[in-house]
């Protein structure tokens, strides 16, 4: 083969074309620093910091607010936590239609709608996926970043070549910036060690009673549709999938498996002893089957490649030429939280926990998401 | 615009700026891939240009750091005292050698997972002794890059499985038995089917003819200090539960590296830069153009396309379609491939012992390392032996990787009856 030799003209080039990419890409990287606004119902109590639990995360990029609504009554508490992975939409979008619609009436409610602030500052390379994805609402739309599964590199980097993580388990170094393998968490380790132990201390110092972390999933996936248990919390999770199925939604429940070591689902319920459940609706977005990825793709959630490999009995979960929209999503994630809220009462009363404001899961799927989230700021 | 209408203009793109305009691989990538951005319409794309070769990031950086330990040892003297002092040990019998070989090429993949690091760093060790007693350059190469793919999937680090296992929530436990299986028996066999034939014993006299320099006397342990630190830095943070902070593995080399500069002939830091990033940089331009080619591939829905047409395969062929999809996958990414493809594999095998499989998809999985047009492995061989066009390589690879192919394809149809081994 023919070697093509440099010259100074050619670097020059090369240089110049070089820099026109930083430019031009730079400003699009930057503009992902720039976090979606979130406009609280009046009853929020007060807007706390995950760094107000562990210093060491203040003025740093895992550093996240934290949404308290506290209650008249007393009761237990509760703590959502969204934005673990910030490639799975519905868990954001739930958080946040939490903070910007509901009152606590009973216990304490605490949300976190961006856990891994990081990861909401990069998207994943060789995903193709756009920066931001539109939520239609009567004032205009509403627009959301759709980041990383991780913590941007730049904020923690370099990645092991194999990450044990904190219980002890091996797995491949990039998992090390992966929020939900990192449990319990490292008060001294790296960044997503410590997010991971400020959630840690939020949920101790808190007195935190029950935690529902929400999570989308590849339609290829398993664990779908479904609630993930730790053990303490099998009947909770049993009574609140009763309810579910009443009410026409099916879903199924899986068991923390005891072996897998490092998430949300097994290190709460094993460190703090609370009662937890992990929350997975299908979001074709972020799986490998996926068309061309788009904003529509994230919140109509139609593909046509995910339709076909349902016909073929690749997938977990009914998969039709209407997609699974976000709205859709979203209205699973409210009835689970009523469900297990129900159920909670139901089995422990003096722990129950009631809000008002919430919007009811059938109007959400039915009317969708923009008629109940704040309209945007303008030019936002 | 049809998916498959945009991959195959990529396709058609890069093919004709490769093959007919003669143009490095690594710009006729990137160009393929802007090309592809333009034609689906979506604009120059120079986010997505980007962020697809940041994607191989890590990988560049092993590599470039890798190279400048490799140059450090050749101009401080350290590889060929080393290569003397294997020649010595070894030179009179072939299997021994052969065997002793492999395991020495096998080992750092073991240890990082990676096979460009394990060709880079013992690769250069092996290869002049091979070469010395009479393996031609081109099987050197073959049994060089063979060993860092079987170090890729050896025990205990093996990121293919930690890859997929993390898509299907399986824990990277109880693997070391089915790897072994796999393993043990392609290392054994794969040097003796290169090597065995030509390899020559040799007696004492004509050792001493073709033993290069050592500077063994003049320098003594000092010379090994640079692979203490290299076993070392990779082994301790695991070992001791991150007591020992893990640096990541291009710092592990460049650490390495340094600690060369003081161990064998004085070696002139700014040259050997140059000459590592002027032997590396086609490689890394590559990398960041397969990074850019796949982003765009995605961006535009090719690689949905591409992942549903294999998977849409009846039935019957789905062990072909494992055969062929994993490895030509993985000649852009072998971990993309395991991510993408090796995962719905799994699901699709989940009757199956899911650690069987796992190892076995592996096995077949880590082969893309030897396919264009990445080719990482055949290409960092063809660069330790000195060898211009590594398909010539590659030719010496195809019984080796069939081999291990079949052992890949073997357990997962044997897995019901080793079920009960494992």
């Amino acid at each position: 083969m023919k070697e093509i030799k440099g010259t100074p003209g050619s670097a020059a080039l090369f240089l110049f074309l070089a820099g026109l990419l930083c430019v031009f890409s730079g400003k699009s990287f930057l503009d992902m620093h720039r976090p979606e606004p979130i406009f609280p119902r009046p009853g929020l109590s007060e807007i706390k910091k995950l760094g107000d639990y562990l210093p060491a995360l203040q003025d740093s990029a895992g550093d996240t607010d934290v949404y308290v609504f506290r209650g008249k009554e007393k009761g237990g508490n509760l703590l959502a936590v969204g934005g673990t992975h910030p490639n799975e939409p519905a868990g954001l979008v739930t958080t946040v239609l939490l903070i910007e619609t509901i009152r606590a009436v009973r216990g304490d409610i605490f949300i976190i709608p961006r856990a891994n602030a990081s990861g909401f500052t990069h998207s994943d390379p060789q995903e193709g996926n756009p920066q931001r994805f539109s939520i239609s609402t009567p004032a205009g739309p509403r627009r959301f970043r759709l980041g990383s599964r991780l913590t941007n590199p730049v904020d923690q980097w370099p990645d092991p070549a194999v990450y044990m993580n904190p219980p002890g388990q091996k797995l491949s170094g990039n998992e090390a910036r992966n929020l939900n393998r990192c449990y319990p968490g490292r008060a001294k380790g790296h960044l997503t060690e410590k997010i991971a132990f400020g959630i840690m201390e939020l949920i101790r110092k808190e007195k935190i009673d029950i935690a529902i972390d929400f999570h989308e999933s590849a339609p290829e996936y398993p664990v779908i549709n479904a609630i993930v248990f730790h053990e303490n919390s099998a009947e909770l999770a049993a009574l609140a999938v009763m309810e579910l199925q009443a009410a026409g939604i099916e879903i199924r429940l899986e068991a923390s498996p005891v072996g897998l070591r490092g998430l949300s689902h097994r290190e709460w319920g094993d460190e703090a002893g609370i009662k937890v459940l992990l929350l997975e609706t299908p979001n074709a977005s972020h799986g490998r089957l996926k068309g061309r990825p788009s904003s529509s793709l994230v919140v109509e959630g139609r593909d046509k490649f995910y339709a076909r490999a349902a016909r073929l009995g690749w997938l977990f979960v009914p998969f039709g030429e209407e997609g699974i929209p976000l709205s859709q999503r979203v209205a699973r994630h409210l009835a689970a939280i009523s469900a297990l809220l129900k159920s909670l009462a139901e089995l422990e009363p003096d722990k129950a926990i009631a809000m008002e404001g919430m919007p009811p899961s059938a109007d959400v799927q039915q009317k969708g998401l923009g008629v109940f989230l704040h309209p945007p700021l303008k030019g936002t | 615009m049809p998916e498959w209408l945009v991959f195959l203009f990529m396709v058609a793109v890069f093919v004709l700026l490769a093959m007919a305009a003669k143009f490095p691989i690594g710009i006729a990538l990137a160009l393929s891939a802007l090309a592809g951005a333009l034609f689906a319409g979506d604009g120059p794309s120079p986010r997505h240009l980007v962020e697809g070769a940041f994607g191989y990031f890590d990988t560049i950086l092993i590599i470039l750091t890798a190279t400048i330990f490799i140059k450090v040892l050749q101009d401080a003297g350290i590889l060929d005292t080393m290569t003397s002092l294997m020649l010595r040990t070894f030179y009179r019998s072939k299997i021994l050698l052969l065997l002793a070989a492999m395991v020495i090429l096998i080992f750092p993949g073991m240890l990082t997972g990676s096979s460009t690091a394990a060709i880079l760093s013992s690769g250069p060790l092996v290869a002049p002794v091979m070469m010395k007693l009479g393996l031609s350059r081109l099987k050197t190469g073959a049994l060089v890059a063979m060993g860092g793919i079987l170090g890729m999937i050896a025990p205990p680090v093996n990121i293919l499985i930690m890859i997929m296992g993390a898509g299907v929530d399986m824990p990277y436990v109880g693997l070391t038995r089915p790897l072994l299986m796999l393993v043990v028996p392609l290392a054994v066999v794969i040097p003796l089917v290169i090597g065995y034939k030509d390899l020559k014993i040799i007696n004492r006299s004509d050792l001493l003819s073709i033993l290069p320099p050592s500077l063994g006397p003049k320098y003594r342990f000092r010379l090994a200090v640079p692979f203490l630190v290299l076993v070392f830095l990779m082994v301790a943070p695991g070992a001791t539960a991150g007591a020992v902070p893990d640096v990541g593995i291009p710092g592990v080399f460049l650490f390495a590296a340094l600690v060369g500069l003081a161990c064998g002939r004085p070696v002139n830091v700014l040259k050997v830069t140059q000459k590592a990033i002027d032997e590396s940089l086609p490689i890394l331009a590559i990398l960041a153009g397969v990074g850019m080619f796949i982003q765009v591939m995605t961006m535009t829905g090719a690689r949905g396309w591409t992942v549903i047409s294999v998977l849409s395969l009846p039935s019957f062929l789905l062990y072909l379609g494992i055969s062929l999809s994993l490895p030509a996958f993985g000649g852009v990414s072998t971990f993309g491939s395991a991510s993408i493809l090796g995962i719905p594999f799994i699901l699709a095998l989940i009757s199956k012992n899911a650690l069987l499989t796992s190892s076995s998809l592996s096995a077949i999985t880590s082969l893309g390392d030897l396919v264009p047009p990445a080719a990482i492995s055949a290409r960092f061989a063809a660069q330790v032996v000195g060898e211009p066009n590594f398909f010539k390589i590659l030719r010496y690879c195809l019984v080796p990787a069939l081999l291990q192919l079949a052992a890949g394809i073997g357990m997962l149809l044997l897995a019901p009856f080793l079920d009960k081994v494992v």
